[in-house]
């Protein structure tokens, strides 16, 4: 193989594909990147088994087609720090120079044999998609994805096709994001799947405008994207995925409107005085006025005011405020809703035309 | 090492539930008095008067043995409320002395008087002090002992029993503990004697005399602890905040019970007992376990750990019900239901979003409501049945049914077993 390639492209590639290749791993293969050259394209092939990557740079100069097969994690820090324009990728003894100019170096390199295969996007139906709004579905329901071990469907992210309705659902058992966007489905039939999160983050790292048109791919046993120059294939959850639509709520006696960013400032004062193990803010009503109430033994507590929008009667409610300011961190509007019926009842949160947000209360014994 | 001057007490009651029964019914005096299960109903000894004692009845023998050693005796069903009560003032005394009081159960407890010198005198002045006032207070007699660690203070209130006062200082240490037969030390149960005498050794001094590194060989860590205990050091401190790690209520039937609803019924009133227990004591907890014995003395176990904790009766019984159905069916000798994992009710509760969806038969609302309900009526029933008894306010299910503690009248109903006793206090 040997090759010419723009460096900064290369650069792009390979810490692309290194965000899928493990540092370390049982089988030793793995935390190589696998580079293949065909007519005036290279390929950049990286996988951890869960999740695969294919990139692929095009506008390279192929002076002989093949493979290599070299470690991920060292080809993309000298090529990182390599200061010329363009890149000479070429395989020679079993070893690939990587050279620039007068600098370069030497990397062993494995058999091309003993990598394992990585599939090719070619999905019958397809979905088609604006890259900017996968980004966004993603970004609004991943944080709320389980992270500590425990329910292991939870740790991925619930991705449904119903209606011409694309729903992404994040939930760690005590929140939940739930966003939406339409879709034209066609006539396709997709059974709903859950994604891990780190293939759904990786979807997002390689959409690079977020203007152009994606595919993804439903199968049974994995999903794949394909964007202009890149395919990704992330093995799906196996798992039952929580009936979130009955925990949504609906009928909620309170209701009010608050500037996001004031909340998202006042909420944050008062988190600083609340516990560490056991978070808890009191969000008081009273016709005009929101409290917010912190307090943690030992230390203190803290009391904050504002004036918001609000319909029923007073009452009071409790939340860990890291859940709300991770979620107000999303609210793509000026105002906020939170909607609730009682002190131990999921609030509501419309952060969003499409975007809902569920957290389960703390109730603390008086 | 333990510290020179005896600053450790260990007080303890003597024979704590009968001397309550003697006091409160005077013409009892004297009597041999024993409070336990009747005979009839495989019951046991919980407590026996001296009187008793000296017929060679002794707590945790079958009541039908001690029927046979002792046919005059007076056999009580045990009146847990009274004793409570009076444990209660007991350890509002020691506290008057010092915080650093550890009760082991109802009637026993160590205290640490160290520091206590300039404002209540030495140890020696406490120890009879707090006798006095126990005498005065509550008309019941306590033993003492005083010694530099735990295990020479235990040690020493079960020397001069009853009514003693023994002091174990420093350098009487060695001449007090060498004569005593190794059964006395803490940790040496049946097994461990009998092994040790087949060494020779037949008292402390015996094993104190052998090498260190021999009992470890034989005993394994337990030698550790034996052979320092033989030599008095007990670095074991007196731990004021030692926490409830389990609260639970078992019992032993007077006949194999084998009926599911005669079970259920019977575990739904332990269920509320445990629950009320827990609410009395601000705790809640996370973990259900089920125990059963079945005729042929097998016991199994069954454990469920809940989403939220709890300390209300008909969520400990939902529980421990479907546990049931999950042991193998059969006549039951012995049923009980323990909750772990406990936690103050102060400790503010993360909701979960799906718990509904793990008890399916209801919907999340429905249960968030009667749960939410469920706790308001709780606090309104506890109130009542703290004026005007346990059984004021029971469950349906329940009616007509003899309380499992307290009496439902003085003197009679006497409930089966050995009485209901907390699981936690002491036990077999």
């Amino acid at each position: 193989m040997k090759v010419l390639c723009n460096r900064e492209k290369l650069r792009e590639g390979l810490a692309i594909t290194n965000g899928v290749i493990p540092t370390r791993s049982t089988k030793a293969v793995l935390e190589n990147v696998c580079l293949v050259a065909t007519d005036d394209t290279l390929e950049l092939v990286g996988t951890d088994l869960e999740v695969s990557v294919r990139y692929r740079i095009d506008d390279v100069k192929v002076e002989e087609p093949g493979p290599a097969v070299i470690p991920s994690r060292v080809a993309l820090d000298f090529v990182r720090d390599l200061s010329g324009e363009t890149v000479t990728l070429e395989t020679k003894d079993g070893n690939c120079f990587i050279t620039s100019g007068a600098d370069s170096c030497e990397l062993v390199t494995v058999d091309p044999d003993e990598y394992p295969v990585v599939p090719r996007f070619d999905a019958e139906k397809q979905l088609p998609l604006q890259g900017g709004i996968l980004t966004r579905l993603v970004n609004q329901t991943s944080f709320a994805a389980a992270r500590e071990p425990g329910r292991y469907a939870m740790h991925g992210i619930l991705l449904a096709i119903e209606d011409d309705c694309l729903r992404m659902v994040g939930t760690d058992g005590r929140r939940l994001a739930l966003s939406s966007t339409p879709v034209d489905a066609g006539k396709g039939e997709w059974a709903p799947v859950i994604v891990p999160a780190k293939g759904m983050q990786l979807f997002c790292r390689v959409i690079s405008d977020p203007l152009d048109t994606i595919h993804l791919d439903l199968g049974e046993h994995q999903i794949g994207m394909q964007t202009q120059n890149a395919e990704i294939f992330a093995r799906l959850i196996d798992g039952e995925f929580p009936r979130y639509a009955a925990v949504v709520p609906t009928d909620c006696e309170q209701s009010l409107e608050a500037d996001t960013e004031l909340l998202n400032k006042k909420l944050r004062l008062v988190a600083n005085v609340t516990g560490e193990d056991a978070r808890a803010v009191k969000f008081k009503l009273k016709k005009k006025e929101l409290e917010l109430f912190g307090q943690s033994i030992g230390r203190g507590e803290a009391t904050a005011h504002m004036e918001v929008a609000f319909t029923g009667k007073a009452a009071e409610v409790a939340f860990n405020p890291d859940y709300v300011l991770d979620g107000l961190k999303n609210c793509e509007g000026d105002t906020v809703r939170l909607e609730f019926k009682d002190r131990t009842s999921p609030g509501k949160f419309t952060l969003g035309e499409n975007f809902v947000y569920v957290v389960m209360p703390i109730t603390v014994d008086a | 090492m333990a510290c020179a001057r005896p600053s450790i007490l260990h007080v303890d009651m003597d024979a704590f539930y009968a001397s309550v029964e003697v006091r409160d019914n005077p013409s009892l005096a004297g009597l041999p008095v024993c409070v336990g299960g009747p005979a009839s109903g495989r019951g046991v000894i919980a407590a026996a008067s001296y009187e008793a004692r000296a017929f060679g009845v002794h707590s945790a023998m079958p009541t039908a043995r001690a029927r046979r050693l002792c046919p005059n005796m007076v056999l009580l069903a045990p009146d847990f409320d009274r004793y409570t009560a009076a444990s209660r003032r007991i350890m509002e005394i020691f506290r008057s002395f010092t915080p650093q009081v550890e009760p082991l159960s109802l009637d026993e407890a160590f205290l640490d008087v160290r520091g206590c010198e300039r404002l209540h005198g030495s140890a020696l002045d406490i120890g009879h002090a707090i006798r006095a006032r126990i005498l005065k207070e509550t008309a019941l007699v306590a033993s003492v002992g005083i010694a530099p660690s735990k295990f020479l203070a235990k040690l020493a209130s079960d020397l001069d029993k009853p009514n003693g006062f023994r002091v174990i200082e420093e350098h009487e240490v060695r001449e007090t503990l060498d004569p005593l037969p190794v059964e006395k030390i803490f940790g040496v149960g049946e097994r461990t004697a009998k092994r040790l005498h087949q060494l020779g050794v037949e008292t402390v001094g015996d094993l104190a005399g052998l090498e260190r590194g021999e009992v470890v060989r034989r005993f394994g860590a337990s030698g550790v602890w034996i052979h320092d205990l033989a030599h008095g050091i007990d670095p074991r401190r007196v731990n004021p905040h030692r926490e409830e790690k389990s609260h639970g209520m078992e019992r032993t039937f007077a006949e194999d019970i084998s009926d599911p609803e005669e079970l259920r019924t019977l575990l739904l009133s332990f269920c509320e007992e445990v629950g009320f227990g827990l609410r009395g004591r601000g705790l809640r907890g996370r973990t259900v376990t089920l125990k059963v014995r079945y005729s042929d003395f097998k016991t199994r176990t069954r454990t469920r750990t809940l989403e939220l904790p709890t300390n209300l009766g008909p969520r400990l019984f939902s529980v421990a019900s479907e546990l049931l159905e999950r042991v193998p069916g059969g006549p039951l000798r012995l049923l009980g239901v323990q909750v772990s994992q406990l936690e103050d009710v102060r400790q503010p509760i993360q909701g979960d979003l799906f718990e509904s969806q793990l008890t399916p038969t209801r919907s999340q609302d429905q249960w968030i409501q009667t749960n939410e309900r469920l706790e308001q009526a709780t606090r309104s029933m506890d109130k009542l049945r703290r004026k005007y008894g346990r059984l004021a306010v029971q469950p349906a299910a329940l009616l007509g049914r003899p309380a499992l503690s307290g009496r439902t009248a003085p003197r009679q109903a006497p409930a089966a077993g050995a009485g209901a006793e907390p699981a936690d206090s002491e036990e077999d």
